[in-house]
């Protein structure tokens, strides 16, 4: 039957140091396979930031005995649906298809990160397109503020643009990024995550062929250092103001994760949640307001975003500074059990689709060293109480959140800095 | 496997109620999709319609706006509406013992209070919506490059209107818009997953027995689209954002399927034409095309991002490869290639009872009919080679339409 609750989550460490993790989902016709591994824009070699990201497209552009054509289309015509990328600690790639498909796919996939070309022909291809989505940031004030924010909000390299730099990019050369391929992919840390309509047993014997004769390991992802909370303001022509906060919050393997997740949701989950309520619905400050946890390995922090137009910007930064801090006065019960049944019932549509699962497992495996079932995170948000919550509001200081606001001048008292700071 | 069931009933009073049970769903997905959006609007009231949309969740007689947000948390909803130039949707998504609770909110949701104060509250809301959109150009681009390219044609109208048409919009404008389209016979409920029909059905003929159909339509003129090119300066821009279109087929057209897959080849985000063309060699930052089938009418069209120094050549090199397809359609292997990614997408959309929901509902809207999942998948895989050298025959990759915005550098035009 398809109850989730019954699901049982498998899991092996190969000798290499690679864990695999799935979850079956035999009512399904698809397979959604993701690949984690240690390498991000905090360990790209010094002067060089962007490799992992030129890497990851390089790594495309050819692999094992087919050039880049052969090997895109070879991927496209068994059906199988890639996205990814480089991120701020790890390197994703997801790979969708239809059931069927895995043992002629994964062979390919595993060419790409074990056997990639990385010829010198394609390399200035791979380079143009990172400085072009570069480039194009300076069009996006939203994902623009992103980057500003990570890097006033972290001091350590966590800091470092995830579409690295013009100097980083332009110091790039095949060989230096070949040898950081080199240093850096290897099967030590990296998590395989499945989920859909396959079985273990295929699974773990296809993943074992295409993956177990693979040696190395990567460098140590560094630990993270944040900034004295501080405001910033980078003045852009732009339309709105975009507004964004960082704060500390929970490691996500902490005791009281599920307690946070809880009074998150209260601040910002769904349309009846504060924030949503006190700026866009009783002021009509804004389209777009949201807080969320964001979750590194070892650390936790809260983003909190919102767009609006310049002279309503500081009404509305006051209204989420506010509300962020009210939050540590406790939740009231009804707001409690909104949230909770919020949660529980994302849970169970998380749990119809396979591409959900597989990365919810991916992220599990390499934030908390194992993988959750739906029906244990369900048991885990159905036993918290409001004296729970509650109690753990009462203990946490006041956040103290860095702002930083992207736009033209404003009226507020924060620091504004040179706009050439990407 | 599992046993799909499809269901379908019309109400006295004009209203579509269909579903499409799955067994073995964990949750259920119910809509109103609402046969109406900026393409049925006049220039007085550009906007109206998604305005309206954003009302619809201000309160009823028996709610209050709180209260629709309250309810929908209660039951744990993922729920949202949209607004396109053709249809209005609001949908939740919630685990099966709320789907009564779920009908009732939606139910009355579809009649509004508009009440004044709430109706000014939520005009700051569209116009800061309208603001966000300014700093998005991509969007900005398709609004400009449609009004351009459907001239007259209603298909053309900006879903989010200007602040010059929001601004002074009244009250009483929405709601004489609100009682043209939102008759019970514009109207289709639609639910998929786990639901209990006979149940559905009594419920929603008692909620709406009050409604009262009345002739509703809708203008279909002839398509005239422009050609050529257009700009539209910005000094602000660091980049030039390039949209184009071509006449293509209909929402009710047999080639539609086959035009989605002759889209796929020229112009998918990885492994097409285009993407061999220009992004795999850096040209380009994007570079797609799609198929957006319409009510009568239908357009590829496309998207792509380059430096200004490059916008010519990326430009010249777009039309240069749609053309050539003209004479050169896709090959049996990236026939082959789009059909086993298109299948993969649709296989993983359809997964959910949410994904099945706007299949339902938006193909009900187009056709009358009801397609599942298996028949859509066989049409994709049964489309025919033909048909893409058909609807290419035409030329109207000839007569493509393109328009750039960006900085006025020199080597933009």
């Amino acid at each position: 039957m398809t109850v989730a609750d019954n699901t049982e989550i498998r899991s092996r460490r190969l000798d290499n140091g690679i864990t695999l993790v799935f979850e079956q989902m035999p009512w399904l016709h698809s397979l959604s396979v993701a690949f984690l591994l240690p390498v991000g824009s905090v360990t790209d070699p010094a002067d060089r930031e962007g490799s992992a990201t030129v890497l990851y497209d390089w790594l495309s552009r050819g692999a094992g005995d087919r050039n880049s054509r052969a090997f895109n289309d070879e991927l496209d015509g068994l059906g199988v649906r890639r996205g990814g990328g480089a991120g701020r600690e790890t390197t994703n790639l997801s790979a969708s298809m239809l059931a069927r498909s895995l043992p002629a796919s994964l062979p390919l996939l595993a060419d790409m990160l074990r056997r990639p070309r990385l010829q010198d022909e394609e390399f200035g291809s791979a380079r143009e397109l990172a400085q072009q989505e570069l480039a194009s940031l300076d069009d996006s004030p939203s994902q623009r503020l992103s980057e500003l924010l990570a890097r006033r909000y972290f001091t350590s390299a966590h800091g470092r643009s995830l579409y690295g730099t013009e100097q980083g990019l332009a110091a790039l050369d095949p060989e230096a990024v070949r040898a950081d391929y080199r240093g850096r992919y290897a099967p030590e840390g990296m998590v395989i995550a499945a989920a859909g309509g396959v079985s273990w047993e295929e699974l773990s014997s296809e993943v074992e062929r295409a993956f177990a004769d693979w040696r190395g390991a990567p460098p140590a992802v560094p630990e993270v250092a944040t900034e004295t909370p501080r405001r910033h303001h980078v003045e852009a022509d732009t339309s709105q103001v975009h507004i964004g906060l960082a704060y500390p919050g929970l490691p996500p393997q902490h005791d009281d994760w599920y307690r946070q997740t809880l009074a998150m949701n209260v601040l910002s989950g769904g349309s009846g949640s504060r924030l949503f309520m006190e700026v866009r619905e009783k002021r009509g400050l804004a389209y777009s307001v949201h807080a969320y946890t964001r979750a590194l390995r070892g650390y936790g922090y809260v983003l909190a975003r919102a767009g609006t137009t310049p002279e309503r910007s500081d009404e509305t930064l006051d209204v989420m500074l506010a509300e962020i801090g009210r939050l540590g006065s406790g939740v009231e019960a009804n707001e409690l059990e909104r949230a909770r049944i919020g949660i529980l019932s994302q849970l169970v549509m998380q749990g119809e689709s396979s591409g959900s699962r597989a990365s919810a497992l991916a992220n599990d495996m390499y934030l908390r060293g194992e993988g959750r079932s739906l029906a244990r995170i369900k048991s885990a948000i159905s036993a918290i109480g409001l004296d729970d919550v509650n109690s753990f509001l009462a203990l946490q200081s006041v956040p103290q959140p860095t702002v930083v606001t992207l736009g033209p001048a404003s009226s507020t008292t924060a620091t504004t800095v040179a706009p050439t700071v990407a | 496997m599992t046993q799909i069931r499809f269901h379908h009933a019309r109400l006295p009073n004009g209203l579509t109620v269909i579903g499409e049970h799955n067994p073995a769903a964990q949750s259920v997905a119910a809509g109103y999709f609402v046969n109406t959006g900026s393409r049925d609007e006049h220039p007085g009231i550009a906007g109206v319609s998604h305005f309206l949309e954003h009302m619809m969740f201000k309160g009823t007689d028996r709610r209050s706006a709180e209260d629709i947000n309250r309810e929908f948390d209660e039951m744990g909803a993922r729920s949202n509406a949209y607004t396109s130039e053709e249809h209005t949707v609001y949908y939740g998504a919630v685990l099966p013992e709320h789907r009564g609770r779920l009908l009732d909110l939606l139910t009355d949701m579809m009649r509004p209070a508009l009440r004044e104060s709430d109706f000014d509250l939520e005009k700051k809301v569209i116009l800061e919506e309208i603001a966000m959109y300014q700093d998005r150009p991509n969007l900005r681009l398709f609004e400009l490059g449609s009004r351009r390219f459907f001239r007259d044609h209603p298909l053309g109208n900006s879903v989010l209107g200007t602040p010059e048409s929001i601004g002074p919009l009244a009250r009483d404008e929405m709601l004489e818009y609100f009682r043209s389209r939102y008759a019970p016979n514009n109207l289709i409920l639609a639910l998929a997953g786990a639901y209990d029909w006979d149940a559905t059905l009594a419920q929603a003929q008692a909620a709406t027995e009050g409604w009262q159909p009345q002739p509703v339509d809708r203008s279909y003129p002839p398509l005239a689209p422009a050609a050529g090119e257009d700009h539209a300066g910005d000094e602000k821009l660091k980049r030039v954002h390039i949209g184009f279109w071509a006449p293509g087929p209909s929402a009710q057209s047999e080639l539609r399927y086959s035009a989605a897959l002759l889209a796929s080849c020229l112009g998918d985000a990885t492994g097409s034409r285009l993407y061999w063309a220009l992004v795999d060699k850096g040209t380009a930052d994007a570079a797609q095309v799609w198929h957006d089938a319409a009510d009568g009418a239908g357009a590829f069209m496309g998207y792509a991002s380059t430096s200004p120094e490059r916008s010519a050549e990326v430009l010249a090199k777009v039309k240069e490869t749609l053309i050539a397809a003209q004479s050169e359609p896709p090959t049996k292997e990236e026939w082959e290639r789009s059909r086993h990614k298109i299948a993969t997408s649709l296989t993983l959309h359809g997964e959910t009872p949410f994904g099945r929901l706007m299949s339902l509902g938006n193909s009900f809207l187009y056709n009358g009919a009801y397609q599942s999942q298996d028949e859509l998948l066989a049409r994709i895989m049964s489309a025919e080679r033909d048909d893409a050298a058909e609807i290419l025959a035409d030329g109207a990759f000839d007569r493509l339409f393109a328009m750039t915005l960006g900085p006025n550098g020199k080597a933009s035009r």
